[in-house]
């Protein structure tokens, strides 16, 4: 039986902090700057390869939809419900998303259950704490498990381009990540400065990194930034369990396919590294989450019914 | 009560369903249409919604607008992305419906994600009104080719009468319209018994493109024939028809002023007797200038002299001992007596001056109809009008304007008094006629203007149907237009499509209306809230001399036969 709750009438996204997408311990990344070419011999490349045939393009959208009070013997105890999505587009000519889930799921108190109310079910996600970043946390990683298995149901293609790190996906074939801000500074010396000489579509010699975890990275100019020397500079991430030739060879096809799908500034405020099949995803994903409203409306709902069939805290 | 509408199941003809992005109302409401599928303008759909009490409302519609847009794209430009395969997509189509029945009367809103299907057959029929006209008369086909009717009990004057047709001349094919309704009429066995009597008198404005009603057309293939098959009718020329033309100007006999046809035209002519005994001068008269005049009380003055006159031989008239053979004769003898202050003709206390603007205006009649009322030619009974045959057409495209007036104004008093002695409306009479503006403008009166009004007004009774026709509706008298059931309107000009005439047409069908094409009309009828866009079939009757081809006689020997100088006009 769901446990007495009740919504927090503030604002949902009041004090939630967002951005957890840059492990902590990368600034302690350890750096192999010779995997390409020898550190002192660092220079940009132009990449002559011709683009991928057919690009994926995975990503997802999170979004917290209210906080919760939880009723305990002990007293209260906060509940997070988020709505998050899913979804994968594939261009091979034509843009297509052919995949895109939705999921719904409280994160709280194991007592707390799963919440059925009008606008569908709220799974329970049991969380240890009631610190508010570690939910967050719980809702990221159920994300990361959503969009690994929209990413299977994208079928085999060339090149598959996931939002952020490649955290937890390494084992995908082909599968590039995309970063698109830059907290950390990995090259130091010669080889960060050929970051700032690279010209549009051009891209890095390979680097290894070594945080916690391995994988292959690479800088890579998108057309259109202007201003400063970092402007239109994204990172990109490939699997350290490939050998080092075929992380140059998917560098070199990341290089040769993802500038075409830059996007201009008057289209997107992230411009041009927010790309076009990426942005167009997310407002589909968005607008498949629903309506904030409605889904905070139906949750106001589900809580007077449980105030009525549950005892009182006892 | 709980009436069961035949609930069709969500079958392969489901084309979409009712969205909730747009209001859905009563009389108005949006469908997506699914992938695979497609809707297209005038495409009948039906629909049913379930009340809470489990009662079945079934709702039908006809597309009005259809829309495609693409889903997920925010500026214009994108476009471009979404081709070259960058943004992705989705194209979405949506129809607007104009709904047009509800059954039972229960006026609740269709609600969103509600299956809708393509209404075909019975429920057409049900959607369009067909189900209860008793009497139905085929007008044409839809664009997915099935027939679209209107109920004759709206034409033989049981619920209404007349039919009002507007559009561009040239493109709107208002008389190849007017002559498919006739062709329809009398083809339907809709007025029965009485429909073998039934008759249409038609008057041909235009060329001679109606000189050839009885001639099959050498252009009607097998496909244009078919059409006619959807329609139920049989495909060909009409059967009976009689062919009248003003006589040759300047020729001492009477020979059909006809160039494009030879045989069966006959020359009309009124005898002098007829004009002064059948009060006839008023229709020389017939013009906004004549309005405006004072010499209405000469006319009356003369009028009433001219039916004094004796029948002479050959139509000639005797008055006051004179006899008239000719028009030229006649009107010097009313202006030698108005002029002449020793007799009584012009009238008392009538000025000098109005006596003489009144013989002027006669005496430049006399160029133009001077070959329309004679009495130089023996036999003359048989040049007049006698509607003997089911379609009597009468060409007046040769004519001046002055002359084409007396014309129309004295037959259409010839018919109107016939009806009036039969005193019952049976057997019916049509009377197609172009042009209304000419003569019905909706500024001012004129003795055919009254006609055209009391045939508007009483025809129903009398029996009496008008099938008007004019480019413009905005310059006809108001109550002609109004008082036609059925309005048809063909290709119109986007600033008259926007005038109040057209009120009974939605935005989107006036919008139409300034692209149809020759042979497509939008016709609006009482029964039905929306006006329906109908084709009607390529004419089995010829149309022009190459279309009737070897079944028409030969050309004469010397065209230029019983040609003379002519006085310019």
């Amino acid at each position: 039986m769901t446990r007495r709750f009740t919504v927090e009438s503030w604002a949902p996204e009041f004090g939630a902090p967002f951005d957890v997408d840059v492990a902590p311990d990368d600034h302690k990344a350890r750096v192999d700057a010779s995997v390409e070419m020898d550190p002192g011999a660092w220079h940009t490349i132009q990449v002559q390869s011709p683009p991928a045939r057919a690009v994926g393009f995975v990503d997802g959208v999170r979004r917290i939809d209210a906080r919760l009070w939880v009723e305990e013997e002990d007293g209260v105890r906060l509940a997070l419900c988020a709505s998050y999505a899913a979804g994968a587009v594939r261009c091979d000519g034509a843009a297509k998303v052919v995949s895109a889930r939705v999921a719904r799921s409280v994160v709280g108190p194991a007592s707390l259950g799963p919440i059925v109310c009008s606008v569908g079910t709220f799974d329970a996600i049991p969380a240890a704490t009631d610190a508010l970043p570690d939910l967050v946390n719980h809702v990221q990683i159920a994300l990361q498990e959503l969009e690994a298995s929209v990413t299977q149901s994208l079928g085999p293609v060339p090149l598959l381009v996931v939002d952020g790190s490649l955290t937890g996906r390494e084992n995908v074939p082909n599968v590039v990540g995309y970063l698109k801000s830059h907290q950390v500074v990995y090259l130091e010396g010669a080889p960060g400065q050929v970051v700032a000489q690279l010209a549009p579509g051009e891209r890095t010699p390979v680097f290894l990194v070594e945080t916690t975890w391995s994988r292959y990275s690479w800088y890579l100019r998108l057309p259109g930034g202007r201003g400063h020397p970092w402007s239109g500079i994204v990172r990109c991430e490939a699997s350290a369990s490939c050998s080092p030739g075929d992380a140059i060879v998917l560098a070199d096809l990341a290089a040769a396919t993802i500038p075409a799908f830059a996007s201009e500034e008057y289209k997107d405020p992230r411009a041009p590294q927010n790309l076009y099949p990426v942005a167009g995803l997310e407002r589909e994903l968005k607008r498949r989450l629903g309506d904030p409203g409605l889904v905070y409306r139906g949750l106001l709902l589900a809580s007077q019914v449980s105030a009525r069939i549950s005892p009182t805290g006892a | 009560m709980v009436v069961i509408v035949s609930v069709q199941s969500a079958g392969p003809e489901r084309v979409g369903f009712v969205l909730g992005t747009e209001d859905a109302t009563p009389l108005d409401f949006w469908v997506a249409v699914q992938p695979g599928s497609y809707l297209q303008l005038d495409d009948v759909v039906a629909l049913e919604r379930v009340l809470p009490s489990g009662e079945v409302v079934g709702i039908f519609g006809i597309v009005s607008q259809v829309r495609a847009r693409h889903e997920g794209a925010r500026f214009d430009s994108d476009v471009f992305l979404i081709r070259d395969g960058v943004l992705p997509a989705e194209v979405v189509e949506a129809a607007n419906i104009t709904s047009t029945r509800f059954e039972p009367e229960l006026f609740v809103p269709p609600i969103p994600g509600t299956p809708v299907r393509k209404a075909d057959g019975a429920e057409r029929e049900q959607a369009l009104y067909f189900d209860g006209m008793e009497r139905r008369l085929p007008i044409g086909l839809s664009r997915d080719g099935q027939p679209v009717f209107a109920n004759f009990d709206f034409l033989d004057g049981t619920r209404g009468a007349h039919v009002n047709i507007s559009g561009i001349s040239g493109v709107a094919t208002k008389t190849s319209y007017a002559c498919f309704l006739l062709y329809s009429l009398f083809s339907s066995t809709l007025m029965g018994g009485a429909g073998l009597n039934a008759k249409a008198l038609i008057f041909n404005v235009k060329s001679e493109d109606l000189l050839f009603l009885d001639k099959p057309n050498l252009r009607l293939d097998a496909q244009r024939r078919a059409r006619y098959e959807s329609l139920g009718l049989p495909a060909g020329p009409f059967p009976s028809v009689e062919l009248w033309a003003p006589p040759r100007r300047n020729v001492p006999s009477a020979v059909p002023d006809v160039y494009g046809r030879t045989e069966g035209v006959t020359a009309f002519f009124w005898t002098l007797a007829d004009f002064c005994g059948g009060d006839l001068l008023p229709f020389l008269f017939a013009d906004a200038e004549d309005e405006r005049a004072q010499y209405p009380i000469v006319l009356h003055n003369v009028m009433a002299k001219l039916r004094q006159g004796k029948a002479g031989a050959d139509g000639a008239v005797i008055i006051e001992g004179e006899t008239c053979r000719t028009f030229r004769e006649l009107v010097d003898l009313i202006a030698d007596r108005v002029d002449d202050d020793s007799t009584d003709w012009g009238g008392r206390a009538v000025t000098s001056g109005t006596r003489n603007a009144f013989i002027r205006r006669l005496e430049g009649a006399v160029r133009h109809v001077g070959h329309l009322i004679r009495a130089d030619i023996p036999g003359a009974t048989d040049h007049a009008i006698r509607f003997q045959q089911q379609v009597t057409v009468v060409d007046i495209h040769n004519l001046n304007d002055r002359a084409q007036r007396f014309v129309v104004g004295v037959i259409l008093r010839q018919v109107l008094d016939t009806k009036e002695r039969q005193g019952r409306p049976e057997p019916l009479q049509f009377v197609v006629l172009d042009e209304l503006n000419k003569y019905a403008p909706r500024e001012g009166s004129s003795p055919i203007k009254e006609i055209l009004l009391d045939i508007a007004e009483r025809g129903r009774s009398l029996g009496i149907s008008l099938i008007g026709a004019e480019q413009t509706a905005s310059e006809v008298e108001r109550r002609i237009v109004a008082n036609s059931s059925l309005r048809v309107v063909g290709r119109l000009d986007s600033a008259e499509a926007g005038r109040e005439e057209y009120g009974f047409l939605p935005v989107t069908t006036r919008q139409r209306a300034t692209i149809l094409k020759p042979g497509t009309m939008i016709v609006s009828q009482p029964e039905i809230p929306v006006a329906l866009v109908v084709e009607f079939p390529f004419p089995a009757w010829a149309t022009r001399r190459d279309e009737a081809g070897a079944a028409l006689g030969a050309v004469p020997l010397d065209p230029f036969d019983g040609l003379v100088e002519e006085p310019s006009q």
